[in-house]
């Protein structure tokens, strides 16, 4: 009966992420792989949960009370003035905002735009509405965004851009000359933007976070995405919005109903009191994320790693493998693992060639297995013993088996 | 009466030119409206109803800032998610405090020891992702539930996925499962996620009626239409909006037919555990079934807990494999420490299924009594918490739609008309849906209302 898999279905094979979770848990290495933390979540948060559950919020609804602080948040944060009633939608998670809009705004064979390297689902999620994805590859060491290769990108059939920003394996936040370049086009061709700003209140020294929604004559075109996962160190909370022009939010929320119903309800309450935190939450994840990029970093250029690129923002360190080391990234992990006991995302994953372009530009793209994705949103103690270990072994050379 | 509304309606502006078109669609396009009914949509009614071609919807809505293009389109396979009759329902309703016998959801809460797991699991730090596919004690614990009721073996590893609600059981399912083009066999009256999430998979639908008084399965129609064409059939039992519980004859003979012809059965058994005039019988637990069956439930019937979004797939690993990869992309994860609570629930003991049972049926007896009283044709209902009625006795309106606005107007009293369930509306005119999953007193103060309103007229 394999036979019976949609087509859709059998494109996908397993996550490479997730097998080598596996691994990881097999040996019980430290895990520096996957993106969530393993620090608790704010207290104050827990309680509004538990007092929503022991209030009776517990059967299908939806907060509206989550759309007005969304709206006064946005208008703080980016200028954009944003109806509560009518351009939100509260969806089960970021993930599912996104897919929804994708369903939204994607046809059969529309082209949407991806960066490169970036998060595997969104592709899925554009095959799944059988749209075609294609790639704009950012440049390393400093993955930037090449003007001549976004444009070249586009043809009739592009419908959509996707920008994840802060990025998504590489910590990249991008600049407001790179959005202005990704709004001109998407004015000039009448395209929809799709954005995952999940690390939004993420950033590192002078960076700043920018909404593509706020350039002139991009909100009427911008589908935001984003949740309390990362912000609020609870993504198995699962309370996620998508912002956008009443047409389109109306449109996702439509899918929203069919595909989940309604947001688990007792955590649509407690977001009320995440949306409330003042600055000086924000303040102090920022200021303690940024502290712990800095030790990974310290730490890793202690095993030869060289970080030509700092990341800017989200809780990834895109590491580039030493010139020396003859490894792949998935060897390299795989030794990582068994050799030091630290798990951490071989790149390879992230990348995707696009064929067009590659031709055009004659570039060499075997640095897409030279990187290495540690997670760092872990607590001190985790990525201290993750220092002991990785230090303990730099006497024993990984490179050799 | 509670209504779980949280924002009140003085706020709400609409639009003329938006209100008009909403009513021109009203009777033609119903393909999707809140079936269980629930306030989420209403705020979709306050802004657009938008098609393909709805520019200038579009252009309404883009603001000041007008380019000279023309305005961005919304996908085609939207056609089928429009907004829902059922918001100018709770509107009317909300108006004009009308008790609501319509919205499939308890207004009385879960069992405190289930609330009160799903409080330690927050305070022991599982807030953090699930694995994917279900936190793995819960997985179990489904599989322990699932044998002791059908007697089949299912592996938690390998043949259940996790999901946020039956509906999103129902979504993966059918994106995972359904190519372009593919055939499906639908019963009308339906869900109507599953016209609506067909409809985006790109499948052919073919509808098969179910017919009051009994609502049995039309086995020469389902002969004529099945064949080896037909991908996937969908049933519903106990079936929603009817209570119809699918007969083991039935069952039966709609497996011969699928093993016959080499179809997938799509089974949403969420209200299984509300099944009082006979024994619920699963469809993969007949000879030849299990291979091809996906089974699915959720936590919130049994549980009235509808807002904690937990349900689940069972199905063989070859199924269960198309259902976990939609699942990824559409929601990842399923909300943790809610798996952790739904485990211990669902390990209850039998006397709480028993006591949930025989709460139920006390209150189906005050409503079906009192609708009797009152005069409505009452279809029995062997299952769920709905009851389907003929409002034609009345001769007070045209159709279910009118006859429903009659309802909360005149009467008081909100129920959900059948026609939007239906891929042709006109089979559902005569029907309308009540629910008794609310406590005691609303259900007597509805009944009172009706018997004053509606007695001897």
């Amino acid at each position: 009966m394999e036979g019976k898999l949609s087509s859709v279905a059998k494109h996908f094979k397993p996550s490479p992420i997730q097998e080598l979770s596996h691994l990881a848990q097999k040996s019980n290495a430290i895990n520096l792989a996957e993106g969530f933390p393993d620090f608790p979540a704010p207290l104050l948060l827990k309680s509004s949960a538990i007092s929503a559950i022991n209030s009776d919020f517990n059967q299908y609804r939806h907060v509206q009370g989550i759309c007005d602080l969304l709206a006064k948040k946005v208008k703080i944060m980016h200028g954009l003035n944003v109806n509560p009633l009518t351009d939100i939608a509260i969806c089960c998670g970021q993930s599912e905002a996104f897919a929804a809009a994708v369903f939204a705004t994607i046809d059969k064979d529309d082209e949407v735009i991806l960066f490169d390297p970036s998060y595997e689902t969104y592709e899925a999620c554009v095959t799944i509405a059988r749209g075609v994805p294609v790639y704009v590859a950012l440049d390393p060491p400093h993955w930037t965004l090449d003007p001549e290769k976004l444009r070249k990108s586009f043809t009739e059939k592009t419908k959509a851009v996707v920008l994840n920003s802060p990025q998504n394996p590489t910590g990249k936040v991008f600049s407001e000359d790179e959005l202005e370049l990704i709004a001109e086009e998407c004015r000039t061709r009448n395209c929809f933007a799709i954005t995952d700003e999940v690390y939004e209140h993420i950033t590192f020294d002078n960076n700043k976070h920018i909404s593509l929604a706020s350039l002139p004559g991009m909100q009427e075109r911008t589908i935001i995405t984003s949740s309390l996962s990362k912000s609020f160190s609870v993504t198995g909370w699962r309370v996620g919005w998508a912002i956008a022009p009443p047409f389109i939010a109306s449109a996702i929320r439509n899918i929203h109903v069919k595909i989940t119903d309604s947001a688990p309800a007792p955590f649509q309450e407690a977001a009320l009191t995440a949306l409330r935190s003042p600055p000086e939450y924000f303040e102090s994840l920022r200021r303690g994320y940024e502290s712990k990029r800095d030790y990974v970093i310290k730490m890793l250029e202690g095993v030869g790693f060289k970080f030509q690129f700092k990341p800017q923002g989200a809780f990834f360190l895109f590491a580039e493998l030493p010139e020396d080391c003859p490894l792949s990234d998935v060897e390299y992990v795989k030794k990582l693992i068994q050799k030091a006991g630290v798990v951490a995302v071989p790149g390879c994953g992230f990348f995707h060639t696009n064929l067009a372009l590659k031709k055009s530009f004659q570039v060499d793209y075997s640095y897409q297995n030279r990187y290495i994705r540690f997670a760092f949103c872990k607590s001190n103690a985790t990525l201290a013993s993750a220092a002991q270990k990785l230090g303990s072994m730099r006497s024993l050379s990984l490179f050799t088996s | 009466m509670q209504i779980q509304c949280t924002w009140t309606c003085s706020e709400l502006r609409l639009r003329p030119s938006t209100f008009l078109r909403f009513s021109k669609h009203l009777r033609k396009n119903i393909g999707c409206v809140g079936k269980r009914g629930r306030p989420n949509s209403f705020i979709a009614a306050m802004s657009s109803v938008t098609t393909t071609t709805d520019n200038e919807v579009a252009s309404n809505q883009n603001g000041p800032t007008h380019d000279a293009n023309p305005p961005l389109q919304i996908a085609k396979r939207l056609e089928k998610f429009k907004t829902t009759i059922f918001t100018q329902m709770s509107n009317l309703a909300i108006k004009h405090g009308a008790i609501n016998l319509g919205q499939g959801f308890p207004n009385f809460d879960g069992p405190e020891f289930v609330k009160e797991a799903a409080i330690q699991a927050i305070k022991n730090g599982k807030n953090q992702y699930a694995r994917g596919y279900g936190v793995p004690d819960f997985n179990s614990a489904i599989a322990e539930r699932f044998k002791k009721d059908t007697g089949l073996v299912a592996d938690p590893e390998k043949e259940i996925t996790v999901t946020s609600g039956c509906t999103e059981a129902i979504a993966a399912t059918i994106l995972g499962l359904i190519n372009p083009g593919d055939e499906v066999i639908l019963f009308a009256p339906f869900y109507d996620s599953y016209e609506a999430t067909l409809s985006m998979a790109g499948a052919k639908i073919t509808g098969i009626t179910l017919r009051p008084p009994d609502f049995s399965v039309p086995i020469e129609e389902l002969k004529s239409k099945i064949s080896k064409n037909t991908r996937a059939i969908m049933i519903n039992t106990p079936h929603n909006p009817t209570g119809k519980m699918f007969t083991r004859e039935e069952l039966s003979t709609i497996a011969s037919l699928c093993i016959e012809n080499d179809v997938l059965v799509f089974s949403d058994e969420v209200y299984d555990k509300l099944a009082f005039e006979q024994d619920h019988i699963s469809m993969a637990s007949l000879p030849g079934m299990w291979e091809r069956t996906v089974t699915m439930n959720s936590l919130g019937k049994t549980f009235s807990l509808t807002g904690w979004k937990i349900g689940w797939a069972i199905a063989p690993p070859h199924l269960t494999w198309g259902v976990r990869q939609a699942h990824a992309f559409l929601t990842f994860a399923t909300s943790t420490p809610m798996q952790w609570a739904a485990a211990t629930a669902l390990r209850a003991p039998d006397s709480y299924y028993e006591e949930l049972k025989r709460d139920y049926m006390a209150k189906k007896a005050i409503l079906v009594e009192g609708l009797k009283a009152v005069g409505f044709k009452v279809f029995p209902s062997s299952g769920t918490y709905f009851v389907v009625v003929d409002h034609t006795p009345f001769g007070r309106a045209n159709n279910d739609i009118e006859f429903c606005e009659y309802l909360i107007k005149e009467v008081g009293v909100v129920a959900i008309p059948t026609s939007v369930f239906y891929l042709n509306p006109e089979e559902g005119k005569n029907l309308v849906r009540f629910t008794f999953c609310k406590d005691e007193g609303t259900l007597r103060a509805a009944v009172e209302r009706m018997k004053q309103k509606l007695l001897g007229k």
